[in-house]
């Protein structure tokens, strides 16, 4: 298992490198959200500058077809410098690169949709060559969706998770509508029953949810060792939590003591005092009639 | 271009008259929506389906529908469009040949494992992409008509402009939404309703939290006090019932209406509507005149406030639904004609909701007109006069001088 993390400052390359992190994913203008947007030239010097190192964008939005062109010579451009991968979730994206004939990896990431094996093993036919597993679905079934498929899976590894995002400006309607004048920076709504907070942006083309929560899965290596690349989302990181992030599950990768060690290393973790959650590793989310009434009927008889 | 009319007899006519294709939650709505003009009708099955709060259609139901439709050269399309997870894969290779043998058109599938297995399948129906992919260019219809996908049902995001584009670059089937709720984010991308309610919205459980009312922080501070307009990113439907003859002209296949869940008397007045509004245009495009009783007859039975969605670009404020939640029907519905006796003018109903004598009534018809009456005289069954009606789905009878036809509807007027 490799770690992948997204790099939220070209300046930190050096220390993530030297911590034995060698997969980037890396911002573009095209990104769905990222924590840092890159210019062409500058992932270009950093290809050439760690050539042992590398590095996916993210081309990972839902395009209107007004854009297609722009992603098209956006492509053709990314093959001059020899990225290594794509992280895409419109099949658009895959399209232009296999009408072009390029050569990336190209790995499926949709956020919510990678979720049993099957359909990844179908899309391998059609010309995915990775896949980032939805982290809305359980440990077990992450798991057992490894053992199932034939290409490289990525699982979400540490931090902030993907809630939803709108193509409408929510933020900017809002603020319309309620007459209200705040800042666009640290923006969080909370749901009034569950009290959960979760970020709210607005980028260039979406507005964008995340939840507060940061996922970790330190202390699970022992069972999701056989995953190819283990995912740190550096959203929402400032540089400091980034690189300490990063060099906690580092450690607790290459310890030739895990479970002795992961103790003090969560420790760190803790001590960040940043809010942890399992995410769904351990819940499992319902959808038939008669399980939602269930849930519907006990959240009325804890409420009175 | 798409070629959609030519010139006969010296007057241009539409000649791709795009498919009007209707929601139903269960079989009295899908007779209805055909009865009303829908030249196809989904619905969801027991397994595999998204709206599990839908009252969802068992094989034998699916039989049935499509037997009726059959007596109307209508279709059936089911939608299969849950994403898998581990345990939902068995019994999905037998349920994809029983509704082939049943002979259902085509189903809708967001899962990239049942498109591809309903084609190794060789199977007679056709495979629909699920609006839940949100696909919203031309490439990515082209991965799909490479799978070997028949239709692309497109994301709501996209925009007329963008439309006439994608419609330009593809020779594939597009279905696009012309009425209905909306999902506020991307549909399937949309992790709300499992991480605050533990519903999973992609398989069907969707609590939909996008409508709920949130605070606003910035960092710890508060934004959205006690008297203030709460957060919320929930949005009025989409009505595009005043561009109909714009998309009819780009020559898209297939109009979709929203909404499983709605109720008999929204699916007759919306099917009706824009039934009426294609069937005018397409008679004679370069005359017709849009007038506002289609809009009105729309806003009848809108559930929520209507707006354009995103046909010009970004929705904005006007488009969406804050503290004002605007859910109020002008009118009710109360009955559904069963019979008609020309010769006593005493029409048999259904009753659906109260109404009373001396309740001013529209009724609403496949067949005829809208027209009005006030109800004079109500029997009950035993043929005794009742001033009221207040059993629902009670055989009554009523006095009315217009003819009015059997599934003709009636609502009373409140506003």
């Amino acid at each position: 298992m490799k770690l992948f993390i997204s790099l939220n400052n070209k300046s930190r390359l050096y220390d993530y490198h030297d911590m034995g992190i060698d997969y980037y994913l890396i911002g573009t203008p095209y990104s769905f959200y990222t924590p840092h947007i890159f210019p062409i030239d500058e992932i270009k010097e950093m290809i050439i500058s760690y050539p042992d190192c590398h590095f996916y964008v993210s081309l990972n939005g839902l395009y209107d077809q007004d854009k297609i062109d722009e992603i098209e010579t956006y492509i053709d451009q990314l093959v001059d410098i020899h990225v290594t991968g794509i992280l895409f979730q419109d099949f658009g994206v895959l399209q232009i690169v296999k009408d072009k004939g390029y050569h990336f990896d190209m790995m499926y990431a949709p956020e919510t949709l990678n979720t049993n094996a099957q359909s990844i093993q179908t899309l391998s036919k059609y010309g995915i060559t990775s896949a980032f597993l939805a982290h809305v679905i359980s440990l077990e079934e992450q798991i057992q969706i490894k053992k199932e498929v034939s290409i490289p899976l990525m699982m979400f590894g540490h931090g902030v998770e993907y809630m939803a995002a709108s193509k409408r400006k929510l933020v900017s309607n809002y603020k319309e509508a309620s007459h209200k004048d705040f800042d666009d920076e640290n923006l969080m709504i909370q749901d009034r029953s569950s009290k959960k907070k979760m970020h709210i942006f607005e980028n260039d083309s979406s507005t964008l949810i995340f939840s507060e929560e940061r996922l970790y899965t330190l202390d699970l290596f022992n069972q999701i060792k056989d995953m190819d690349y283990l995912y740190i989302e550096t959203l929402f990181m400032d540089d400091y939590e980034a690189i300490e992030v990063a060099s906690i599950y580092s450690d607790a990768l290459n310890s030739f003591n895990y479970d002795r060690d992961v103790k003090a290393l969560l420790a760190l973790l803790y001590q960040m005092n940043k809010p942890l959650t399992r995410g769904f590793l351990f819940d499992n989310t319902v959808y038939k009639l008669e399980d939602v009434r269930k849930i519907d009927n006990e959240k009325r008889e804890s409420n009175h | 271009m798409r070629n959609v009319s030519q010139i006969i007899d010296g007057k241009r006519q539409i000649i791709k008259k795009p498919e009007l294709l209707a929601p139903a939650g269960n079989l009295e709505k899908l007779k209805i929506a055909i009865i009303y003009g829908a030249d196809a009708v989904f619905i969801g099955g027991k397994e595999f389906s998204l709206r599990s709060q839908a009252s969802n259609f068992t094989l034998d139901d699916i039989l049935e529908a499509v037997e009726f439709a059959n007596q109307y050269h209508a279709k059936i399309h089911v939608t299969c469009n849950i994403i898998l997870h581990q345990d939902n894969l068995a019994g999905i290779k037998e349920y994809l040949q029983a509704l082939d043998d049943i002979g259902v058109s085509a189903i809708i599938v967001a899962d990239p494992y049942i498109m591809i297995l309903a084609k190794e399948m060789n199977l007679k129906l056709e495979v629909h992409v699920s609006t839940q992919l949100s696909t919203l260019n031309s490439k990515a219809i082209q991965f799909y008509q490479n799978m070997g996908m028949d239709r692309v049902v497109l994301g709501r995001e996209v925009t007329y402009d963008n439309l006439k584009d994608i419609l330009n670059a593809t020779d594939m089937d597009i279905e696009y939404f012309i009425h209905g709720a909306m999902c506020i984010h991307y549909s399937g991308r949309c992790m709300l309703s499992n991480y605050l309610a533990l519903r999973d919205a992609n398989r069907g459980g969707c609590s939909q939290s996008c409508r709920w009312y949130y605070d606003l922080y910035q960092d710890d501070t508060l934004l959205t006090k006690e008297d203030d307009m709460p957060f919320t990113m929930s949005s009025k439907d989409m009505a595009l019932v005043n561009h109909i003859g714009e998309l009819i002209e780009l020559g898209v296949d297939s109009f979709k209406i929203e909404g499983r869940m709605k109720s008999l008397h929204y699916i007759a007045t919306v099917v009706s509507t824009y039934r009426k509004l294609i069937d005018n245009y397409c008679e004679d495009p370069d005359h017709f005149t849009m007038d506002d009783f289609y809009t009105k007859e729309l806003e009848k039975a809108a559930n929520r406030a209507l707006c354009h969605g995103f046909f010009y670009d970004h929705p904005g404020v006007n488009e969406q639904l804050y503290n004002i939640r605007d859910e109020h029907p002008t009118q009710e519905f109360v009955m559904r004609v069963v019979d008609y006796d020309e010769e006593s003018h005493i029409a048999t109903i259904e009753q659906r909701n109260y109404f009373k004598v001396g309740d001013k009534i529209e009724i609403f018809s496949p067949n005829h007109s809208n027209l009005f009456f006030t109800v004079k005289k109500i029997y009950n069954e035993d043929k005794e006069e009742v001033d009221v009606a207040n059993h629902p789905m009670e055989i009554l009878y009523i006095e009315c001088d217009q003819y009015v036809t059997k599934n003709d509807m009636g609502r009373k007027v409140i506003r």
